[in-house]
């Protein structure tokens, strides 16, 4: 869609320096982000973070107290929602309860002035885009939750806007539902190729969905980048505890270079590679470590870790099941009082250590994390 | 129904002294009393209008029979047309009424009496007494007594008269009144008159009434305003109205609050009614006893004379003092020859046509 | 956790004793019937309603001897024939019903810009400022509000004074048709924004976001979804509004200077008036009848679902 005379650099979404305030609360801070034309951008965060302001300035529905957000290379600051070509699927959806699905997705159209006589085999298409054929008369009261999460969709999609916007649509359905939407969104978007932004606090959507996420925090934009550059080199303690499950240790920075940095972390000393771009990587400031869960290893002998970097003995505290996988959580003396968490996949070793077992894990210095606070 | 609330209390109260102070309580007992007298209830219950009318009536009537007696008096304020319903009920099934007596205009108590639920007061002494106005027009005896007069007079702002108090009613129909008039919102007092002023005759009353119409349909060009008793001194203080067919005690009200006003009675004449005491049947003998002996104080003249004071109206017994300003009035009827300019149509027929008459009046007043 | 049982809702205190004495009285239980007897006083009071009702039917057709003011021992149809047939009758009603409608359309539509700024605005000062500004005149009554406006529009009120002051001879602006409508909207303004204001909160302001962001201008965002997603609300404030306007007394009596009865004035004129209250009785059946019919075709056109009534909603 949108295939028109924008130039290839131009991004279809900017922000500048874009800063919202209420009356006493900072919303958003200073917020730059480009996205391209095409692609599925992610805003990740926790409820309060900041993202859903930042959305809903895109949408125009609140207007910055500072700095521009451009659509197509256009301020767009001034321009009213309904003047922006932009379709939005709302948290709860905010579909019109006195009419069906077909004129639901009409109505955009109608606003919009298209061709009234045009406007019925469109908004068939679009209802058969998100597999609705056949249930155009319905009301919404007649539809299942993810029936009518379709119709947002094809109501946000039908006029062709310049950009999707969802608002956490999928917050209040179930797992299994929300996993299909999530791919159900993911098809449709590739399909259409409509340049879309997604607002949300499931880290596994943001991952299974997006080009590019941008995790928020407090306001602040923490990381803008692809899923698996944001998964595999987080830029601060924040990102890493966010995204997937982490194993935090603090210390103090020992040595640092481009290939590596060392943290005293009580009597250990760990090894791994600085994150951190601050000034402040002054040897002896605080430092935290991060790992992930299913990046430390675990067997009941050494010799069965196969080769680590470090290894540590620990008594399993704890076994979780959670089908896919086992989540372990163990205590680890050296590693101070917080209980280590890990994942097991390997299915034929399944639930072979027990709680109170004394097991062996351990780690590779590459998958250590290490960030100094700034 | 009637009137204003605005009496002047403060005269009232100065009457009721200078009265006392001449020391006219004279116990006057009537003869009846001194027979077998029935055992005295602790008290009984008069209906009376409200404001200075209820101070008037116990200055003058209550106040003085408790002295007499030692039958304490409530007075009840519900509206009069509102306790007929009430006394009317009670007496088909047989209850004692709500109320001992009730003051009441002679039309109402005309309807109570047509329908036998009031006492006969003939033998009440102190009636060979008073005139003929104590007598009610179109029925036997003395279901009702009637215990004072009052006119429907022509009430007029002298500003807007430059030319001296209006002649007749013709005189309203000029074009600068449109507007400024006013009438009672049923149409009472002003039938009777507008029956002359459309050149007919009062014998026309009721069978013949078609003048009356006509001239009340010119009258509805003039737009005038249709009220109840306290709109009219309202009505005169704010300015609205320049002239108005209502009873001389709304006009005495309104001059008395210092709007400049005056009153006449015009070619055709005015309406002249009366208000009276009435006992609804069902109480027992001995408060029946008492409250004729109340209607009886109610008779004399010193009673009158203070009641009467307060009221601005002529009494029912001869040589009544007029209070101040109103000797020779022409809503202050005395002689035979003051009455020969009002006109006094029995209750009977009154209360047989007036719901016609009403009904007319607003047909042509609301259509 | 322990709480005090002090700690329990009060209303729970009140069904315990109304269990306790239910059991005291009907041992056995009433099994699904125990949740009706709540009903009970409501069936009492309907019930109160409904006997005045065969009294006032009895009456509406007895006549009135005026020779002896006593009513017919017999039935008779003469009170409706006279209520069909007399004219001042017809424009008593006509005007009754007129004014119903005007005000209530008129109510309408200046209570639910009120109602939606009231619930709509981000300022709790604004929306208190409303909230005081309606229910100020509320406790205030009907008849003292009415006498206020004898002194505001009257011929020496503040509004021809403030004519008089660029030059306008004093009008006559009370005692019509216009001032009774104008008394009875200001009446009935507060019924109306209270009864919109609960059908647009319901409406979620992301829907009226949604539209917007769909392309509907402000306006067709109201014509579109804000006016029809609160019809519940404007039907049940038109019904309201509607009756009372059509069985009001005083804003006739006394901002129509007599000249503007409604039918509760003709009915309380034969009831208190000429003492008939067999035509009186048969006028109040009239007016009963017609505030049905009124109703029974708002619920015909626009379905009494539209209350929200209909069950199968969720």
């Amino acid at each position: 869609m949108n295939t028109n005379a924008i130039p290839a650099q131009t991004p279809a979404v900017s922000a500048s320096n874009v800063a919202m305030q209420f009356s006493d609360l900072m919303a958003v801070k200073d917020a730059n982000f480009e996205l391209e034309n095409g692609r599925f951008l992610t805003i990740l965060g926790p409820s309060g973070s900041g993202k859903t302001t930042l959305l809903r300035m895109i949408a125009g529905f609140l207007k910055p107290t500072q700095g521009q957000i451009f659509i197509n290379g256009k301020e767009v600051n001034a321009v009213a929602p309904n003047k922006r070509s932009v379709g939005m699927v709302f948290q709860k959806l905010a579909l019109f309860p006195h009419m069906t699905a077909a004129q639901n997705v009409a109505f955009p159209l109608k606003m919009r002035r298209f061709d009234a006589k045009k406007i019925p085999a469109r908004v068939l298409e679009f209802l058969n885009l998100v597999r609705l054929d056949g249930l155009e008369n319905r009301r919404m009261n007649e539809l299942s939750g993810g029936q009518q999460q379709r119709v947002a969709i094809a109501r946000a999609l039908v006029f062709e806007p310049d950009l999707l916007l969802l608002d956490e649509p999928l917050a209040a359905l179930d797992r299994k539902l929300r996993e299909e939407m999530q791919l159900e969104f993911r098809r449709i978007q590739k399909e259409l190729g409509v340049t879309t932004i997604n607002v949300t606090h499931d880290q596994r959507e943001a991952l299974v969905v997006s080009d590019q996420i941008i995790v928020m925090d407090n306001g602040e934009i923490q990381q803008d980048a692809s899923p698996t550059q944001m998964y595999r080199t987080p830029h601060n303690p924040f990102v890493a505890n966010f995204i997937g499950v982490t194993n935090l240790f603090d210390g103090k920075l020992m040595s640092a270079s481009a290939e590596g940095a060392e943290v005293h972390v009580g009597d250990l000393t760990l090894s791994g590679i600085l994150r951190s771009s601050s000034d402040a990587s002054v040897l002896g400031s605080q430092a935290r470590c991060a790992v992930r869960a299913e990046q430390i290893r675990i067997a009941a002998a050494p010799d069965a870790l196969g080769t680590l970097d470090l290894t540590f003995q620990g008594v399993v505290k704890d076994v979780i099941f959670e089908g896919e996988r086992l989540l372990y959580e163990l205590s680890v003396p050296e590693l101070g009082d917080e209980p280590v968490r890990i994942f097991h996949h390997d299915q034929n070793d399944f639930a072979t250590h027990d709680v109170g077992e004394t097991v062996h894990i351990g780690w590779m210095n590459r998958d250590l994390h290490i960030f100094v606070a700034s | 129904m009637p009137i204003d609330k605005t009496f002047n209390r403060r005269q009232l109260l100065k009457t009721t002294a200078t009265v006392g102070a001449a020391g006219v309580f004279v116990a006057s007992a009537p003869s009846i009393l001194r027979a077998a007298e029935p055992d005295k209830p602790s008290e009984i219950i008069v209906r009376a209008w409200g404001g200075p009318w209820v101070e008037a009536l116990k200055n003058g009537v209550s106040d003085r029979f408790t002295a007499e007696t030692g039958i304490r008096v409530i007075h009840d304020l519900t509206e009069d047309n509102e306790i007929q319903p009430k006394v009317w009920a009670a007496v088909a099934q047989g209850r004692t009424p709500p109320i001992h007596i009730n003051w009441d205009t002679t039309t109402n108590a005309t309807k109570s009496a047509l329908r036998g639920v009031c006492e006969d007061l003939s033998d009440l002494s102190n009636i060979p007494g008073t005139t003929d106005l104590a007598k009610p027009v179109g029925v036997d005896g003395y279901p009702i007594v009637n215990t004072y007069g009052y006119v429907y007079v022509l009430a007029y702002r002298p500003s807007a008269f430059p030319d001296g108090p209006p002649k007749s009613y013709h005189d309203l129909l000029d074009p600068k009144f449109k507007g400024r008039l006013a009438f009672y919102n049923d149409g009472i007092g002003f039938h009777f008159p507008a029956q002359v002023a459309g050149g007919g005759s009062l014998d026309g009353i009721p069978d013949a009434m078609d003048p009356a119409w006509e001239f009340i349909t010119k009258m509805k060009d003039q737009n005038p305003l249709l009220g109840e008793d306290p709109d009219f001194v309202t009505w005169f203080q704010n300015g609205e109205i320049d002239a108005a067919c209502t009873i001389s005690t709304n006009a005495l009200g309104a001059k008395k609050n210092g709007v400049d006003i005056a009153w006449t009675v015009p070619d055709e004449g005015a309406k002249f009614d009366t208000d009276g005491l009435w006992i609804p049947k069902g109480h027992s003998e001995g408060d029946l006893y008492w409250s004729k002996a109340y209607i009886n104080s109610a008779l004399t003249k010193e009673s009158q004379q203070i009641w009467l004071d307060g009221l601005g109206l002529p009494g029912v017994v001869p040589g009544l003092t007029p209070p101040p300003g109103m000797a020779g009035d022409p809503a202050y009827p005395t002689k035979p020859e003051d009455f020969e300019r009002l006109i006094r149509i029995s209750g009977q027929i009154q209360v047989e046509n007036e719901s016609d008459w009403f009904s007319k009046f607003k047909t042509i007043m609301q259509g | 956790m322990q709480r005090s049982p002090s700690s329990y809702p009060i209303i729970w205190r009140v069904m315990d004793v109304l269990e306790t004495t239910f059991a005291a009285v009907w041992p056995k239980g009433g099994g699904k019937f125990t949740p009706y007897l709540m009903l009970t006083p409501a069936i009492v009071l309907v019930g109160t309603l409904v006997v005045g009702l065969l009294y006032i039917g009895d009456s509406s057709l007895r006549v009135l001897d005026r020779s002896t003011f006593l009513f017919s021992d017999y039935w008779t149809l003469d009170n409706y024939i006279r209520a069909l047939s007399e004219p001042f009758i017809f424009t008593v009603v006509w005007r009754s019903l007129l004014g119903a409608v005007i005000v209530t359309i008129v109510t309408l539509m200046l209570a639910f810009p009120y109602a939606y700024i009231m619930v709509r605005t981000p300022s709790s000062f604004v929306r208190k400022f409303l909230l005081i500004a309606l229910f100020l005149p509320f406790f205030i009554g009907q008849v003292v509000r009415a006498y206020g406006w004898l002194i505001i529009l009257g011929n020496q009120g503040i509004v021809n004074d403030v004519l008089g002051l660029v030059g306008v001879e004093p009008l006559r602006l009370l005692f019509n048709y216009p001032a009774v409508l104008f008394g009875l909207v200001q009446y009935m303004l507060p019924f109306g924004v209270l009864m919109l204001a609960p059908a647009l909160t319901a409406i979620p302001e992301e829907i009226e976001a949604a539209s917007g962001s769909l392309g509907a201008s402000w306006v067709k965002t109201m014509t579109h979804i804000v006016l029809p997603m609160a019809k519940p609300g404007l039907i049940g404030a038109g019904l309201v509004v509607l009756t009372l306007s059509l069985t009001d007394f005083a804003m006739p009596a006394i901002l129509g200077g007599g000249t503007q009865d409604f039918i509760a004035n003709a009915i309380y004129d034969q009831f208190f008036r000429t003492s008939d209250q067999g035509f009186g009785s048969t006028l109040a059946l009239l007016l009963i009848a017609l505030g049905s019919i009124l109703v029974g075709i708002i619920f015909a056109v626009f379905g009494a679902g539209t209350l929200a009534l209909d069950g199968s909603r969720k």
